[in-house]
C-alpha cells in the first residue's frame, strides 16, 4: 500500500479575510480540511511561494478553519496579498494537543500578548465549548497599543459569559483607553486562581513569555502546570527534518505546547 | 549462519546478473580514493572491495540532495529504480540504519524514502584495511556488517564469502545457486583471520573509547571550551555535507506553470538561518552554538531518542575539514 503523503498540503480557498490590526489578519477558510485539537498546529501554504507553520485560531468545533496571522518574512508577506477566493494549502495538524482532560474541574489561567492571542483563542473556544467542564476561565491579554489588540469586535461579547473572566492591557495607551496601561506582567500582579492545581497557559513574544513565566513560577504555579507555545523555525512538522529542535524535544512533534518543566534547563528556550 | 563462496572467476558473472534487475553500483579505486560508480558490462569491471568506504557518503542513493516530495494540486505517487548497492561498508549502513528509524519506522512514513529503500538492495563487504580517519569502533560498530544489510561478503583468497541477513538477499543467493559453492570451514577461519586483523587495527588506531556519560559531559561544556574547538572552522560545511548520517532538510516550493512542487533538499545546522524564524528570533545565533549543536544532535539527542549515536565513524567530516578538525579529539577532550 502506497504511504499517505505527508508532504502533501490540501488545497482550500480562503473564504474571508478580516485585519484585525494594522499587521494581523484572521483568514478564515472554506470549511475544515483536516481535524485538530486545540494546541495543534498546521502547515499553510501559500501556493508557489511556501509553507509557515500556525496554530489556528478557530475552534475545533467549528465549520471553518482560521488562523491569525502577523505579517512577518517571506510567507506571510505573500498570504497579506492573497484575496478572499484565492487558494491556499494546509497539511496537519501536528503537534499535540492541550491536555483538555487534564483541565476539568479546573480554574484556566490564560495568558496571550499581541499576536500570541490566536492559539489561544482556539484553546478558548475548545474549552467554551464544555465550559461547564471547567470553574473559571481566566484570560490576561497585553498588546502595544489598543489599536495592536487582536479580536476586538469579538471580546465584549466573551466578557459577558458567565465564568469568564478578561483583563487586558496596554504597553502605550491613547485617548479612548479606559484600561490597564503597561506589560502584560502588571495585570499578573493579582493571580485569582488557585497556583497549586491550576494550569497556566501562556503565548506570545519571546520576551513576554520570558518575563510571564518568571511571574508565574514566582506566584506559584506548578511547573508542570504552565503550558508555554514554543516559536521555532519548522519545515517538515513531522519530527524528520530536525530544524526545531530545542534541546532534546522537536517542537513540532513534542509540542508545539511544552511545559516549564520540559524546557526551564535549557539556555534561553524562548528565543 | 551458513556461508557461501562464490569464486574469483564468477564475481563479473554475478554481477552482470544483478544488473539484468536494476542498476548495480561497485566501488571502484582512483589514485587514493574510492567511488561508487554504475555497473556497465561493456566496460572494465575492476571492482576494489578491501579499502575503505567510498569518498562520498551513499545517502543519495536513499535520499537524494534534492527531490520533488510533493506535487499540486495534485499529488503523483513516487517512483525509485531498483538498485544494488555492492561493496558498501558498515560505516555506511549505520546511515541506513538511521534512515530507516527516522523516514521509516517513525510515523508518518516518508513515502520516497520507503519506496527507495524497497527497491535497493544493500550489499555490504568487509572493511579490512581501516584507516588513521575511521572510528566505527568507537560508535559501537565493527568493520563488518552485523546488520541492517541484505547480504554482506568477506573478500578472501579464494573469492567472497557471503552471508545473508534478510529473505531478500537469500533469495539473492537461491536465484544464483549455479555461482556459489558452499563455503568450508577454512573460508571461515580465513574470514575470522580478517576480521579479527581489522578490529585490532581499529583499535590500534582509536585505543580509547569514548567515555561512557558522554551525554552529560556534552550538556556541561562551558563557552570557552565551545569556542575553542571550533575557532579553526572555516564554515565551509565539508564536514556535514559529507556526513552519512546527517539527515537535516529543508522543503521549498518552486512553482511550475499553474501547479507548483514542493521540493526537499538537504540541509545543515551550521548554516546561520537554520533556526531562524519569520520574526528574527535565532537560538543559535553564534556559530559556536552552531558547531556545538552537531555533537549534541549525534552523541546525546539522537542516542536519548533511539539509544545509538548518530554518527558511524567513517571520518569523512575529518577527511574533508579544510581546517582538519577531528570529532574524536573534541570528544576525547570532555
Amino acid at each position: 500500500m502506497e504511504a499517505v503523503n505527508p508532504y502533501y498540503s490540501i488545497p482550500v480557498k480562503i473564504k474571508k479575510i478580516i485585519p484585525e490590526t494594522s499587521n494581523i489578519t484572521t483568514f478564515i477558510l472554506d470549511g475544515m480540511p483536516i481535524q485538530f485539537e486545540a494546541g495543534q498546529f498546521a502547515e499553510l501554504t501559500v501556493p508557489g511561494v511556501g509553507e509557515a507553520p500556525f496554530t489556528p485560531s478557530s475552534s475545533p468545533h467549528g465549520d471553518d478553519l482560521e488562523f491569525t496571522i502577523m505579517k512577518v518574512g517571506r510567507v506571510t508577506s505573500a498570504l497579506f496579498e492573497l484575496k478572499e477566493g484565492d487558494q491556499v494549502g494546509v497539511r496537519g495538524p501536528f503537534g499535540k494537543p492541550y491536555p483538555l482532560k487534564e483541565f476539568k474541574g479546573k480554574e484556566i489561567f490564560i495568558v496571550g500578548g499581541g499576536v500570541g492571542f490566536a492559539p489561544l483563542r482556539s484553546l478558548f473556544l475548545a474549552l467554551l465549548h464544555n465550559i461547564k467542564d471547567y470553574k473559571k476561565i481566566y484570560i490576561r491579554y497585553g498588546a502595544r497599543t489598543p489599536n495592536d489588540i487582536v479580536y476586538k469586535h469579538l471580546i465584549p461579547e466573551w466578557e459577558k459569559i458567565d465564568g469568564v473572566d478578561i483583563l487586558l492591557t496596554v504597553d502605550v495607551g491613547d485617548d479612548s483607553w479606559q484600561g490597564k496601561v503597561g506589560v502584560v506582567t502588571v495585570i499578573l500582579d493579582e493571580i485569582p486562581v488557585d497556583v497549586a492545581s491550576s494550569p497556566a497557559i501562556v503565548c506570545g513574544p519571546p520576551l513576554m513569555m520570558k518575563f510571564v513565566t518568571q511571574r508565574l513560577v514566582e506566584a506559584g504555579f506548578k511547573h508542570s502546570n504552565i503550558y508555554l507555545s514554543m516559536e521555532k523555525n519548522m519545515s517538515c512538522g513531522i519530527g524528520k527534518c530536525n530544524h526545531c529542535r530545542v534541546g532534546k524535544f522537536y517542537v513540532c512533534k513534542d509540542g508545539p505546547v511544552l511545559t516549564w518543566e520540559d524546557v526551564k534547563d535549557i539556555e534561553e528556550p524562548f528565543l | 549462519m551458513k556461508l557461501y563462496l562464490l569464486p574469483s572467476d564468477k564475481i563479473l558473472d554475478f554481477v552482470a546478473k544483478l544488473s539484468e534487475d536494476g542498476l548495480v553500483f561497485y566501488p571502484v579505486s582512483e589514485d587514493d580514493k574510492t567511488h561508487l560508480v554504475k555497473f556497465d558490462k561493456d566496460k572494465e569491471f575492476e571492482p576494489d572491495f578491501e579499502k575503505v568506504r567510498t569518498a562520498e557518503n551513499i545517502k543519495h542513493f536513499l535520499f537524494p540532495s534534492r527531490a520533488v516530495v510533493a506535487k499540486f494540486p495534485k499529488d503523483t505517487a513516487v517512483k525509485a529504480k531498483k538498485q544494488y548497492l555492492f561493496g558498501i561498508k558498515n560505516c555506511d549502513l549505520r546511515g541506513v540504519d538511521i534512515y530507516d528509524r527516522v523516514f521509516l519506522n517513525a510515523e508518518p512514513v516518508d513515502p520516497l524514502y520507503k519506496k527507495k529503500r524497497e527497491n535497493t538492495i544493500l550489499i555490504s563487504a568487509d572493511c579490512p584495511e581501516p584507516e588513521d580517519c575511521c572510528f566505527c569502533n568507537l560508535v559501537g560498530l565493527n568493520p563488518y556488517a552485523e546488520a541492517v544489510c541484505d547480504l554482506n561478503f568477506t573478500k578472501i583468497d579464494s573469492g567472497l564469502l557471503f552471508e545473508a541477513f534478510t529473505k531478500k538477499g537469500e533469495k539473492i543467493i537461491d536465484d544464483n545457486s549455479a555461482l556459489f559453492k558452499e563455503a568450508t570451514k577454512e573460508d571461515e577461519k580465513e574470514r575470522s583471520r580478517i576480521r579479527k586483523n581489522a578490529v585490532k587495527k581499529l583499535n590500534k588506531i582509536n585505543e580509547k573509547p569514548f567515555k561512557e556519560d558522554l551525554a552529560e559531559r556534552l550538556e556541561k561544556v562551558d563557552e570557552k571550551f565551545k569556542h575553542e574547538i571550533r575557532e579553526d572552522c572555516v564554515e565551509c560545511f565539508a564536514c556535514l555535507h559529507a556526513c552519512p548520517t546527517c539527515y537535516c532538510f529543508l522543503l521549498s516550493d518552486y512553482k511550475k506553470g499553474k501547479e507548483f512542487e514542493r521540493v526537499r533538499t538537504w540541509d545543515v545546522c551550521y548554516y546561520a538561518a537554520y533556526a531562524r524564524v519569520g520574526g528574527g528570533a535565532n537560538p543559535r545565533s553564534s556559530l559556536d552554538e552552531r558547531f556545538w549543536n552537531r555533537f549534541l544532535c549525534k552523541f546525546d539527542y539522537f542516542k536519548a531518542y533511539e539509544g545509538i549515536y548518530s554518527c558511524s565513524g567513517c571520518g569523512r567530516c575529518y577527511r574533508g575539514c579544510s581546517a582538519k578538525i577531528d570529532i574524536r579529539e573534541i570528544l576525547w577532550k570532555l
